[in-house]
């Protein structure tokens, strides 16, 4: 009758993403002078949704219908890539990840939204509050390439100006029915001035990379205030990528 | 059973070797409409909750037999109102849904419309926007998989892109793959799904699905009008929290609570939409966000506020659709068709004005 076990009696003991991230000592200090350019809590490390972490970010996943954003996500958050076992997104949700970044757990609030062109007079209403926007298309759906300009377009009417921003070519695993050629993609995210790497939720190519890479942007800024070598995305992640290698599966 | 044979326990294991002993091995792990159980599904719970259920079936399909015998057309009366909101039995559902609603009527009137539909030049763009979401689609139902026989995404694919081209304002909005997957399970037959999808986008819903999808905004803001007044602790939390109802609400109305709610539970409320009209979902929303306002108001921040969202969605509140049912129509108090029209005008000028 139905498709979800109750939550009542043995059955509700144990939900796996509240112990998880249980174990960790609560880190202090470290995190005191962090300043406010994300959900930052300035003291030690926080309890939320029993998860510990030192700062928070949001992270927004958009693009055409289809590229993967939910795909990508689940492979982030869980490791996992199960084909033909996702529904398509209707509205707006999410789900976090906390990552260690140099020694300090930066939490992902990562939001994942229907990307069917109506539901954007849905989904703009979060792109404001938003520290990073994810912007997908796929390599196999040229349609979805020629899309991103005006989603950059969207993108900087509704979102704020310093947003860390970042294209992804997903689906880089589907060779033969590849239609948008990797220098396509470059090009286009230079002319726009924004980092650039090809993904694949299916085998897991470079998914961590982009998450890390957005966290690693977001810690270093929201932590000016410290004696840090600047952070440099663009250079970050054209290193990362070179190392981790054009066609890892 | 066993204590009947008492002198002989100790043999008796040998004989009962096949004999299934845990809920695991009774019931089976797809349900009754082709979805497979998830791997956490709580078969012990489920045995006990349907051993009850059976029983109301029972009950209620030799009456629905009785009511029904020798009648060639379905009269809407205050007796099947009464009747429909103890459930139809399923193998009448696909029956009094067209009745009720209109559609059966429609079919009637349109002979060949729909293959008409089928046969005339396709929009590319809609072609492409529909196949893109076939496979996604309940790729947990056996019968939606394409190695399948004979696989639903076929009907899928037809009754959409009928409807399409049927209402070319609304087109295909995503949502209505899942809703037209219901009716092809429930009715199996193209032609009825698409003209019971052409009722409830055409007359029983507002305009959830066109582009601007401005009835959807609106009933989220009724939603929230009927909340501030009828469970004031929870529209607190969501101005202190800074939540938009569209957050936390949009799939509830999108879907008409498919994948919200267990599936069983969901057809029971279309047996009410399909009869009474979306004041039902009304009525199942307040009711969810009623019945857990302990729950909800003690949220911290809005993440939390979205999870126990989702919580209100699971568990024997809501898997026990018999009670449920009933709860429905007790716990939001008096919810008059009025109202909401009143409320609908309010609050769609004041969007439009934004």
């Amino acid at each position: 009758m139905s498709r979800k076990k109750a939550p009542k009696g043995k059955s509700c003991s144990a939900s796996p993403s509240t112990t998880k991230d249980n174990n960790r000592s609560g880190k202090s200090g470290l995190v005191s002078a962090v300043q406010a350019n994300g959900v930052v809590h300035p003291s030690r490390a926080s309890i939320s949704s029993s998860e510990f972490y030192d700062v928070a970010f949001k992270v927004m996943l958009v693009g055409d219908s289809g590229v993967g954003k939910t795909c990508l996500l689940v492979r982030f958050k869980d490791g996992a890539f199960l084909a033909g076992s996702f529904i398509s997104t209707v509205g707006i949700d999410f789900r976090n990840k906390v990552l260690d970044i140099d020694g300090v757990k930066v939490k992902l609030q990562i939001w994942d939204t229907a990307g069917q062109e109506r539901f954007r007079s849905i989904t703009h209403a979060y792109y404001r509050d938003a520290h990073a926007l994810l912007l997908l298309y796929d390599v196999t759906n040229k349609a979805s390439f020629d899309n991103i300009r005006a989603w950059l377009t969207e993108i900087y009417e509704y979102a704020q100006q310093d947003v860390v921003l970042m294209v992804l070519g997903n689906k880089a695993d589907a060779s033969h029915d590849r239609t948008v050629r990797r220098e396509e993609g470059e090009r286009l995210a230079k002319e726009f001035g924004v980092p650039f790497m090809e993904t694949s939720a299916r085998s897991g190519f470079n998914v961590d990379l982009a998450f890390t890479a957005i966290a690693k942007e977001l810690k270093h800024r929201s932590m000016k205030g410290l004696d840090e070598p600047k952070f440099k995305l663009h250079e970050y992640v054209n290193k990362e990528m070179k190392t981790t290698g054009c066609c890892r599966t | 059973m066993e204590k009947a044979n008492g002198t002989r326990a100790p043999q008796q294991p040998q004989f009962r070797i096949n004999v299934p002993s845990t809920a695991r091995e009774r019931v089976t792990s797809v349900d009754p409409y082709g979805f497979e159980r998830s791997n956490d599904f709580d078969y012990e719970s489920y045995e006990e909750l349907m051993s009850e259920y059976l029983a109301v079936l029972t009950k209620r399909s030799i009456k629905w037999s009785k009511l029904l015998q020798g009648k060639s057309r379905i009269e809407k009366t205050l007796k099947l109102k009464r009747y429909v909101r103890k459930g139809i039995p399923n193998e009448y559902r696909a029956l009094i849904w067209m009745a009720a609603s209109g559609s059966q009527e429609q079919m009637e009137k349109n002979p060949g419309y729909y293959h008409s539909l089928l046969h005339a030049q396709h929009d590319p763009t809609l072609v492409e926007t529909i196949r893109t979401d076939l496979h996604r689609t309940f790729p947990d139902n056996v019968q939606f998989r394409k190695t399948a026989e004979p696989c639903l995404q076929k009907p899928l694919y037809n009754v959409l892109l009928a409807y399409g081209h049927h209402n070319q304002a609304v087109g295909y909005c995503q949502g209505m793959n899942f809703i037209a997957g219901y009716l092809l399970l429930i009715t199996k037959d193209e032609e009825k799904s698409f003209w019971l999808m052409e009722a409830l986008l055409g007359r029983i819903l507002p305009d959830y699905y066109t582009p601007a999808m401005l009835g959807l905004k609106t009933d989220q803001e009724v939603l929230g009008e009927l909340v501030k007044v009828k469970v004031p602790a929870v529209w607190q939390a969501m101005v202190e929290h800074n939540v938009m109802w569209t957050l936390v609400v949009s799939r509830w109305f999108i879907c008409l609570f498919i994948d919200v709610l267990p599936v069983e539970t969901v057809l029971r409320i279309w047996d009410c939409l399909f009869y009474e009209g979306s004041k039902i979902l009304f009525r199942v929303a307040l009711t969810l966000i009623r019945h857990n306002q302990a729950l909800i108001s003690q949220a911290r921040n809005l993440p939390d506020i979205c999870d126990r969202f989702k919580q209100t969605t699971r568990g024997a509140f809501v898997e026990d659709c018999h009670p449920f049912m009933q709860n429905i129509f007790k716990e939001p108090g008096s919810l008059s068709m009025a109202t909401i029209t009143k409320l609908r005008a309010a609050c769609r000028a004041r969007i439009t004005a934004e």
